[in-house]
């Protein structure tokens, strides 16, 4: 589904390398994790796949069922079926959850040559998607994320990927700032979401999250490259050994640099 | 070599000999109290400190006529301006003149008027009340106004009585083949515990020149509350300069909107006075501008007595060369303590060549009060438009929805369905122009 070959990006109009040649292949059905410390370009990447302007890609592709993806818009590569569940939601003022959703879904379908859904259909399919992640009605009448909790905002990144039902979805630091009752109704809401057809990128910085959300596949990003790869205990490892002893490891077995 | 030294003044713009001929004594004596006002009163220029920023060469370039000598056109079928909350209290005037055929009034409370004031100009509001607020010092525009006016709409409320539906005040501009002047003016008197909501609407139906000079003059007496919408849609060639004031007494509430859609160059000088003890008012303005437009807004709010509530929220969006000026003065008082006042100038600007200047004012001489101001200058915020864009819209989408978003606060304080649609209507237009 996803191939990452060789990812490089810099900020847009800078020389620093954030990404140093990414390789990252996920297929249907899988749920990853990228784990990694802070500045380790984990967000980056999320970001650089969803297509923000911000980052400028300098060598590598990223192909999405084939297609080259690099120089594709944000807006087109949702249409495609990508998701960023930001690590910040933006508040919106002025703008419904209810608005913004309708928007979006109608502009993918459009763009998928599916049918668009007029006002009531909409209603009738957004009110089915509100208990993926426990929301009440009138969540869907406030405006994006304004003065939101930090939780609410994650669960309404949580409700948009559900209502949006992208087929791979990158989750930015999905878990931080969530309280223990929050992580569980976002990850009950996540694993709801996810199946065969569809996959997952979790980017979190804690083992918290894969307690409730099992992976796949576990992989340690660090100064800009994904240096590991391997199933669920290697984040346990990690959480044992921390990223040092990791980092100090692979340099002694001639992995890093 | 004798020289002549001509006086700039408003007539200096003005072709031919300002004529009114109403029947109403007190009228007349406003028509006279003008025109001598008028001949001694300097046009502005950008020395005067009210005047700096703004480019008056929409009125400068200009001889304005009397429209009768303007050749205008008919005015035509308007019945789409019709706000169907508000079909049996209008009152129409084409160029500044009343269209009895066009106004509809009827099923108001009784002693309720509202018309054209050349009918009642022996009543006694129009007498006791008629241009008693109105002094701008030094100002040109007023006095044309008075110097001009003929017909004049009238709007009084006896006591405690209440009229429901909206009243629409329709001023509307036909194209003409000269550049011409109209002086539309409104004169509404409020008794004790009156309530009424008054549409203002000022609109262009051609793309032609003209000069728009209302004036409009609110006298709410105790524990009267209104509601007063001013809507400008001009002609995009057109200046209107307005003269808005309003006078409140105790307990008293005055609400005013004014939303700037049209005119080449908008300056609006909206007042409120304080005359008692524990009012309320807003003085809120919403301006969407570009191509060169120009709207200057100049507001005070007068505290002149304790305990008055006030707030003022000015939003703009400005795109292509367009400017806008705000100067938001707010007075209060020597012994005007426990004033609560709240200023917020909010300006978007959508491109790299539009201008924003903006000045709060504040002359507090009272000790106990809280008066707050804010001015904000900003584009579009990139995160917002990324997030909106990354779910699928495109980025010209995204940024339309931001800014739709950023005007529709000032749009639902509306109150009045079919105006708060219209409005939405005219933020999309402007947020989707190609």
């Amino acid at each position: 589904m996803l191939e990452i070959k060789n990812l490089h990006a810099v900020v847009e109009g800078e020389d620093i390398e954030i990404l140093k040649g990414v390789n990252l292949k996920v297929n249907a059905g899988e749920i990853h994790a990228i784990m990694g410390p802070n500045g380790s370009g984990k967000s980056t990447l999320s970001k650089v796949v969803s297509g923000h302007p911000e980052y400028e890609v300098t060598e590598g592709e990223i192909l999405f069922n084939g297609e080259d993806i690099t120089e594709l818009d944000a807006d087109e590569r949702a249409h495609l079926g990508l998701f960023l569940a930001f690590q910040y939601p933006v508040e919106v003022p002025g703008i419904t959850n209810r608005t913004l959703l309708r928007e979006a879904y109608n502009t993918i379908a459009r763009a998928n040559d599916r049918e668009e859904l007029d006002p009531l259909e909409f209603e009738d399919y957004i009110e089915s998607k509100l208990d993926v992640i426990d929301m009440k009605d009138e969540f869907l009448n406030r405006s994006i994320n304004t003065g939101f909790s930090g939780g609410e905002k994650k669960k309404n990144e949580i409700f948009q990927m559900a209502v949006l039902n992208p087929v791979l979805s990158f989750l930015d630091e999905t878990d931080s700032g969530l309280d223990i009752d929050a992580l569980k109704v976002v990850s009950d809401g996540v694993n709801k979401i996810a199946n065969d057809e569809n996959a997952i990128v979790m980017i979190t910085h804690y083992q918290r999250l894969l307690n409730y959300i099992k992976p796949d596949f576990v992989h340690v990003m660090m100064d800009g490259k994904i240096i590991k790869s391997g199933d669920i205990s290697l984040a346990e490892e990690l959480e044992a050994n921390g990223y040092d002893k990791m980092e100090k490891e692979l340099a002694l077995n001639g992995e890093a640099q | 070599m004798s020289e002549v030294i001509q006086k700039d003044t408003m007539l200096s713009y003005i072709n031919g000999e300002i004529q009114s001929n109403a029947n109403s004594v007190a009228i007349r004596a406003i028509n006279v109290r003008g025109k001598d006002a008028l001949e001694n009163t300097p046009f502005p220029t950008r020395k005067d400190e009210d005047w700096r920023f703004i480019d008056l060469n929409a009125i400068k370039k200009n001889r304005f006529t009397s429209v009768s000598y303007a050749n205008a056109a008919e005015v035509g079928d308007i019945s789409k301006h019709y706000l169907p909350e508000a079909l049996n209290t209008r009152l129409v005037f084409v160029n500044g003149i009343y269209n009895e055929e066009l106004s509809s009034i009827s099923d108001l409370p009784n002693h309720v008027i509202v018309g054209n004031m050349s009918e009642y100009g022996d009543h006694d509001a129009v007498k006791e009340h008629l241009g008693t607020i109105t002094n701008y010092d030094d100002d040109a525009f007023a006095p044309f106004n008075d110097a001009a006016f003929e017909d004049a709409a009238f709007i009084y409320l006896p006591e405690e009585t209440s009229v429901e539906a909206p009243i629409h005040i329709l001023n509307l501009f036909t194209d003409a083949e000269k550049a011409f002047y109209a002086t539309p003016r409104l004169l509404f008197v409020g008794e004790m515990y009156s309530k009424a909501t008054i549409i203002e609407e000022h609109i262009g139906l051609a793309n032609n020149v003209y000069l728009n000079v209302p004036v409009t003059e609110f006298r709410l007496f105790a524990g009267a509350h209104v509601h007063h919408a001013r809507i400008q849609r001009d002609s995009k060639q057109a200046a209107h300069v307005s003269r808005p004031i309003a006078m409140i007494d105790r307990n008293a509430e005055y609400h005013s909107y004014t939303i700037c859609l049209g005119a080449k160059l908008f300056r609006n000088d909206p007042r409120v006075i304080q005359n008692a003890e524990e009012v309320d008012f807003t003085v809120d303005g919403l301006v969407l501008i570009d191509g060169d437009q120009i709207a200057d807004t100049h507001s005070i709010m007068d505290h002149r007595y304790a305990h008055g509530n006030s707030h003022q929220l000015h939003k703009v969006v400005v795109n292509d060369n367009a400017h806008s000026i705000f100067n938001g003065k707010i007075f209060v008082a020597k012994d005007a303590q426990k004033i609560d006042s709240f200023q917020e100038n909010r300006n978007l600007l959508l491109s790299d060549d539009g201008k924003v200047n903006t000045k709060p004012q504040l002359e507090i001489f009272a000790d106990d009060v809280r008066c707050s101001h804010g001015a904000t200058i900003g584009h579009l915020n990139d995160e917002e438009v990324f997030y909106l864009h990354s779910r699928g819209l495109t980025e010209q989408k995204s940024r339309e929805l931001l800014v739709y978003a950023f005007a529709l606060e000032s749009v639902e304080s509306m109150e009045v369905e079919s105006v708060e649609k219209l409005l939405l209507d005219e933020v999309i237009k402007y947020t989707t122009r190609d």
